[in-house]
């Protein structure tokens, strides 16, 4: 099928059921607040190589959050709430802990939560306090340029979905770049989701498995346009260029709603920039609970 | 007006007790039943029935009309609901309350909300002694919830408090905070004398003190995020108060940190 010029496979993305948190972290300008979150989510692109895959869901004003200042919320997913929370623990330890003026607080509300500040609260060596206003509690950890505040707890989810995504394929790279863009831009403004690669924008598309010993993923040689006559591509003899948006949302529902943003953008913009085809990577439907098929997102 | 409505036959000659009369506890009950719940303390028997008139239907609000300083207990072992009091109030006032909210329009004696863990009260007129103290024999006072007290509060309110929030609008006596465990105290018109014997931890703020402690240290100006929480909390939790409601407070504050006596993180935060 083709939408405005771009042919549209008849594929579907296989995501993974994923466990994932959510974080409120603020300081006094919107500036650090953001370097703080950037901190804590940097080196946070796959589960696989780097622990838990983090991000930026959006921007809040100082009304929305708990302490009034303006701050960013964070998402964090891992395979499993025993894998995400040391991941919590030394993020939030070193990169928010460390940031001038910052707080943390529990940004998902959920009947399970993570013991948010088991960890960071201890760097007070015994002169943190605690503060508990209604149901929720507040550790104020002494540091040198004043308190830090973190909350006790943060919620947790294990309906998660991971790996939600979209492949563009085009035949301009700086093109196809900033279609891609466009598209990330569009999914950021869909509440739940994040996508944890550089700038949203995956390069280098992977297999399972490797002929290395040791390595647990490889390039996937399919879709590299270099390799296109040397092995069994799946891309056409005009294709220049190949990136992915991955997606990792709090629900199904939030993925699909970010896949369907992608869509809706990319093929409103169309051939014009170069695209000329949009899939999406699955392992045959056999190891991911969630498909999301494009033909359904477009409908 | 819905709900049930008590209302006093005559003035009281005796104490009386209305611990557990509360909604949670009255629903399902007959306006017979009511009346023949028994809440004397003296020698003579006295039922609900002998001394308000009772009206009204129970469900989840129950109105006092025409209070009493000698009603005591009034709100304890409230869980849910609405307890409304045109009145003055006795001791032991929202004593072991869980939740729900009581409001009062007048004054309240010793001991009120002593050992309470959830809910909002609000008095519009002054307190007795011991505000959210522990009773004799208890080893905690108040464990949870909002107090707002319109006017002022007696002496060592906070006593071996533990959680919660107590805003005083008008001033508070002497040694409140004593032997306090955490939670917070604002008073709007400053502390009397020595405020904060042997607090290990909680909060005391407010914009001036009578004589502070020579047990607590300065620890100079700062603008602590918990402020920022503390307003936050308070303008979501108490909703629209009118003129009862705690002005803001200031982002900056000196830190007095004590008592040093003991394990010295409490504080005092003053903002004048």
């Amino acid at each position: 099928m083709k939408v405005n010029g771009v042919a549209i496979d008849d594929t579907f993305a296989e995501a993974f059921g994923m466990s994932g948190t959510g974080l409120v972290i603020t300081a006094d300008t919107s500036k650090w607040a953001r370097i703080a979150a950037d901190t804590m989510c940097g080196f946070g692109t796959s589960v696989i190589g780097c622990g838990a895959e983090c991000g930026i869901d959006r921007e809040l004003a100082p009304d929305e959050t708990p302490d009034g200042r303006p701050g960013f919320r964070v998402l964090l997913f891992g395979f499993s709430p025993e894998s995400l929370l040391p991941q919590l623990r030394n993020r939030v330890g070193q990169c928010v802990l460390t940031s001038p003026g910052s707080a943390c607080f529990n940004g998902l509300d959920a009947p399970q939560h993570l013991a948010l500040s088991a960890g960071p609260r201890f760097f007070g060596d015994g002169w943190q306090t605690s503060k508990r206003l209604g149901s929720r509690r507040y550790w104020r950890v002494p540091v040198m340029d004043g308190e830090f505040v973190i909350e006790d707890k943060c919620g947790l989810t294990t309906d998660g979905v991971g790996g939600g995504n979209l492949l563009f394929i085009g035949t301009d790279r700086a093109g196809l770049l900033e279609t891609t863009e466009a598209a990330v831009a569009a999914i950021a403004k869909i509440p739940d989701v994040i996508t944890p690669f550089p700038g949203g924008i995956v390069r280098s598309g992977s297999k399972v498995g490797s002929k290395y010993k040791g390595a647990v993923a490889s390039t996937n040689q399919a879709f590299c346009p270099t390799l296109r006559g040397a092995v069994n591509s799946a891309l056409s003899p005009d294709t220049i260029a190949v990136l992915e948006i991955v997606i990792d949302g709090l629900t199904s529902k939030a993925v699909a709603d970010a896949m369907r943003a992608g869509l809706a953008t990319a093929t409103g913009i169309g051939t014009a920039k170069g695209l000329t085809r949009i899939s999406a990577g699955n392992y045959g439907g056999k190891l991911g609970q969630h498909h999301y098929h494009l033909k359904d997102l477009l409908a | 007006m819905s709900g049930l409505v008590f209302k006093l036959r005559a003035l009281l000659t005796e104490r009386i007790d209305l611990t557990d009369i509360v909604p949670n506890t009255l629903a399902g009950l007959s306006l017979h039943d009511v009346q023949r719940l028994s809440v004397g303390t003296g020698r003579s028997k006295a039922d609900i029935g002998d001394l308000f008139f009772v009206s009204g239907s129970t469900d989840e609000r129950l109105v006092i009309e025409g209070g009493s300083s000698a009603i005591d207990g009034i709100g304890s072992g409230l869980g849910a609901g609405t307890i409304i009091v045109e009145g003055d109030a006795g001791s032991l006032t929202a004593c072991g309350m869980r939740g729900g909210r009581l409001e009062i329009a007048g004054n309240t004696g010793s001991h009120l909300a002593s050992g309470m863990r959830g809910g909002i009260v609000v008095v519009k007129g002054s307190a007795g002694g011991r505000v959210g103290a522990a009773r004799a024999g208890e080893r905690f006072g108040m464990a949870g919830g909002t107090v707002v007290i319109g006017g002022d509060a007696g002496d060592r309110a906070g006593d071996r408090m533990r959680r919660g929030t107590i805003v005083v609008r008008g001033r508070c006596g002497a040694a409140t905070g004593s032997r306090m465990m955490g939670g917070t105290i604002l008073a709007e018109g400053g502390f009397g004398d020595g405020p904060g014997p042997l607090l290990r931890r909680g909060t005391l703020i407010g914009p001036s003190v009578e004589r502070l402690l020579s047990t607590f240290a300065d620890c100079g100006h700062h603008d602590p995020v918990v402020l920022r929480l503390i307003n936050r909390h308070l303008a979501s939790t108490l909703g629209d108060l009118g003129d009862l409601a705690p002005k803001p407070l200031p982002l900056e504050v000196r830190r007095f940190a004590g008592d040093l006596a003991t394990i010295g993180k409490g504080e005092l935060l003053l903002t004048g």
